[in-house]
């Protein structure tokens, strides 16, 4: 696997304390990345690693993790390498006696339905809403259109595999009220919810246009949350 | 200037605070010391007059090297260091010799605490533990609202705070979650004191995720409380509290008397391990051991504190459950010293090795000894990791990794912590400074607390970067009455007064920061 760096301890990457593994390798270029180091398909600072050794890093956490989290980079351009990375590490819990959940952090631009293997070892996929409207979408994420993303969230929910959707609050740049009102119209129709994370834009890392622009303030992150509690999300902010 | 705290006639060579008569004129006259310190002062030196223990020449050697150390007890203890009421005892049966019935509601019942609060005696002589606190409160809070509870328990605390004016001080919570337990936390966020002391006994069987993630949010809020296993720690002790800085006791019991071993100052005396092993370590082991008996004889046998004060005639103290501390500081140092030179305890498994034979010759000892009215500890000696104190320079808190050589990984640190906390019964702490992010995610941190205690490590403490209240080295202070303090004006605590020097001393500022 093409892999980044791994994170022994992150608390920001899933539910409870977890072992993140960044994978290299960016199929889109968000104007707001924070780590565009990763976005290269190859890169001097990341390393080819096997499925055994990155699995070894991770025994080295345990008893204090309560999972790994695959991120990016878009982890799933490695969707074959991280199917086997997710068995050895259920192989892992198996030998240890130690629960280890297996979580993806996505943008969803790849088809998680045609991946039946890999979801069946996966407990779930955190998965990033960029933006609702394709001329936003295509504006920061330099994509056609959304409409992968759209399918995945169906289907992800459908299957209890949605772990959480994230959106990146960055007004101007990101339609956040309209995601919002997306969002709660498709938990509707399909009859499921998932747990829905605001994330603050932070300059931290970013390369380009954003590199400068402003945090959004604590009223506008309120306003933002006012409204996804109106519509009945069950919504956090960081 | 403090007289208060350190009164001894020992003339440890080390010791700053060395007593002189003339200074009893200059207690009386301060300036500096409120009229309680200056009572105290004065009591202390007047106890200091005496010479009633039986030291011996070699022994006295070693308190005037800085070998042994009695952390300024006094020449005639006329009561046992630690004292852990029995307070559900208390409240049960009501307390004859204070006029006190058995409370009938919320109001009785903190009132009652505060009054026997007030004549529990200890080293300090400020009560060092007040119960499990959120258990005695718990029957007296059904049908009343949360916030008319939060109000009387903020008054409370804040005549805690604002009367115990030093905070070795302890209030334990857990492991059953309860509603008391709750509210307390909710007002001790709130409040931001630094009295009390909080620990959480947690049991990952017993105490449910969100109750241990709410008391770990509060830490990296406001420093308070602590997280103790109390799988391992209750198997030392059928019922035990958690008192001072992380001292674990028997309720109903305590501890005679608390005196330290400085390993640096004894290895200091050799360069050969063989020689300390086999020879000067046992020879100060023994002599310090047989002081502490000296000590406990003497509050048993003369100090008529069983047969007189009203803990113990009332039966909210017994006897035969007091412990002796037999403390230890620097091993860190100490296995420095022996290490090939450049290795280090807590990075190098050379170190770690010389610690661990050092750790396991001290543990012999003490389950070997034969100690007098130690019925609770088989007459053993107990361990204790001591903290250190103020005027300690170069020397890390008991079995503590040194600020700045900590483990890049956080597991390698606790792993380390729990190969040497098995040796320690009467308390030993980790404390663990937090990156902000760690406070919204108190589960992440959970998750590390359940690892390190599966793995043996027996008791931690966290506050977040950004927190005013800090752990010094188990009590807590606010970085803000530091710099009150260290700009000349006066403040409320005394520990105010111990953790400025040592916050200083000790580098605790650049405490390895843990979190992403």
């Amino acid at each position: 696997m093409r892999v980044r760096k791994i994170i022994s301890q992150s608390t920001v990457d899933g539910p409870g304390n977890r072992t993140a593994v960044f994978l290299q390798g960016c199929n889109i270029r968000c104007a707001y990345c924070h780590n565009p180091e990763t976005q290269a398909m190859d890169d001097p600072e990341a390393r080819e690693m096997s499925v055994q050794e990155v699995t070894a890093e991770v025994a080295r956490s345990i008893p204090f993790i309560r999972g790994i989290t695959v991120s990016g980079g878009e982890c799933m351009l490695q969707a074959g390498e991280m199917t086997e990375l997710f068995r050895a590490v259920r192989q892992l819990s198996i030998e240890s006696g130690h629960p280890l959940t297996r979580l993806i952090d996505s943008n969803g631009t790849i088809q998680f339905a045609e991946h039946a293997v890999l979801m069946s070892l996966c407990d779930g996929v955190m998965l990033d809403v960029k933006a609702w409207d394709n001329a936003v979408y295509h504006r920061l994420t330099g994509a056609k259109d959304n409409s992968a993303v759209i399918q995945n969230m169906e289907w992800l929910l459908r299957h209890d595999k949605l772990t959480e959707l994230r959106i990146v609050c960055l007004p101007g740049m990101v339609d956040v009220e309209t995601i919002l009102e997306h969002i709660a119209k498709t938990f509707d129709s399909i009859g499921k919810i998932a747990p829905v994370r605001l994330l603050r834009f932070r300059p931290h890392g970013v390369a380009g246009e954003l590199k400068n622009h402003p945090m959004p303030t604590d009223e506008q992150m309120a306003r933002y949350t006012a409204l996804a509690q109106r519509l009945r999300l069950d919504v956090s902010v960081r | 200037m403090r007289f208060f705290l350190y009164f001894c006639t020992l003339n440890c060579k080390y010791c700053k605070y060395t007593c002189l008569m003339s200074d009893i004129y200059s207690i009386v006259t301060s300036r500096q010391l409120s009229y309680e310190q200056k009572v105290v002062a004065l009591a202390h030196a007047a106890e200091d007059t005496l010479s009633v223990l039986n030291v011996p020449e070699t022994t006295r050697r070693y308190f005037e090297q800085g070998v042994i150390c009695n952390l300024n007890e006094g020449n005639a203890p006329y009561r046992p260091r630690y004292i852990m009421p029995d307070y559900e005892k208390a409240v049960r049966q009501g307390v004859k010799f204070l006029q006190l019935e058995p409370p009938r509601d919320l109001d009785e019942l903190l009132t009652f605490l505060q009054v026997l609060y007030r004549h529990v005696p200890s080293i300090t002589t400020y009560p060092v533990f007040l119960g499990d606190i959120d258990r005695l409160i718990e029957p007296f809070i059904e049908g009343l609202s949360d916030d008319e509870v939060k109000r009387k328990l903020r008054n409370f605390f804040i005549y805690l705070d604002r009367t115990i004016t030093d905070s070795f001080c302890h209030a334990n919570l857990g492991p059953q979650a309860t509603r008391a337990g709750r509210l307390i936390l909710d007002v001790d966020r709130e409040l931001e004191q630094a009295v009390p002391n909080l620990t959480l006994k947690y049991d990952p069987a017993v105490t449910p995720d969100e109750f241990a993630e709410k008391a770990i949010y509060t830490s990296l809020c406001v420093a308070n409380p602590a997280i103790c296993n109390d799988v391992l720690n209750s198997r030392t002790n059928d019922r035990y509290g958690i008192s001072s800085c992380y001292n674990i006791l028997p309720i109903a019991g305590g501890s005679y008397t608390l005196t330290r071993l400085v390993l640096p100052k004894l290895a200091a005396m050799t360069d050969d391990l063989h020689d300390f092993i086999e020879r000067l370590l046992p020879d100060a082991m023994q002599c310090m051991a047989d002081y502490m008996s000296e000590r406990i004889r003497f509050i048993v046998e003369k100090s008529g504190f069983f047969e007189s004060h009203f803990l113990a005639t009332e039966g909210l103290v017994e006897r035969d459950r007091f412990v002796a501390m037999f403390g230890l500081v620097g091993l860190a140092e100490a296995a420095n010293h022996f290490a090939p030179e450049g290795k280090k305890y807590g990075s190098d498994p050379e170190a770690d090795a010389i610690a661990e034979q050092i750790m396991q010759v001290i543990y012999d000892f003490s389950g070997r000894y034969e100690c007098p009215y130690c019925e609770i500890a088989g007459h053993r000696l107990l361990l204790h990791a001591q903290v250190g104190i103020d005027s300690d320079h170069g020397i890390t808190s008991g079995i503590r990794i040194p600020v700045g050589d900590e483990p890049e990984s956080i597991y390698d640190h606790l792993r380390h912590s729990a190969r040497f906390h098995r040796f320690i019964p009467t308390g030993c702490s980790d404390i663990l400074p937090f990156d902000i992010t760690g406070k919204q995610n108190p589960a992440a941190v959970l998750d590390i607390v359940k690892g390190a205690f599966k793995l043996g490590q027996k008791y931690v403490a966290f506050y977040a970067s950004d927190s005013d209240l800090v752990r010094i080295t188990g009590y807590l202070v606010k970085r803000s009455e530091i710099e009150k303090w260290n700009s000349g004006q006066a403040v409320l605590q005394n520990t105010t007064q111990l953790g400025a020097p040592t916050y200083a001393s000790a580098h605790l500022a650049n405490r390895k920061l843990r979190g992403v």
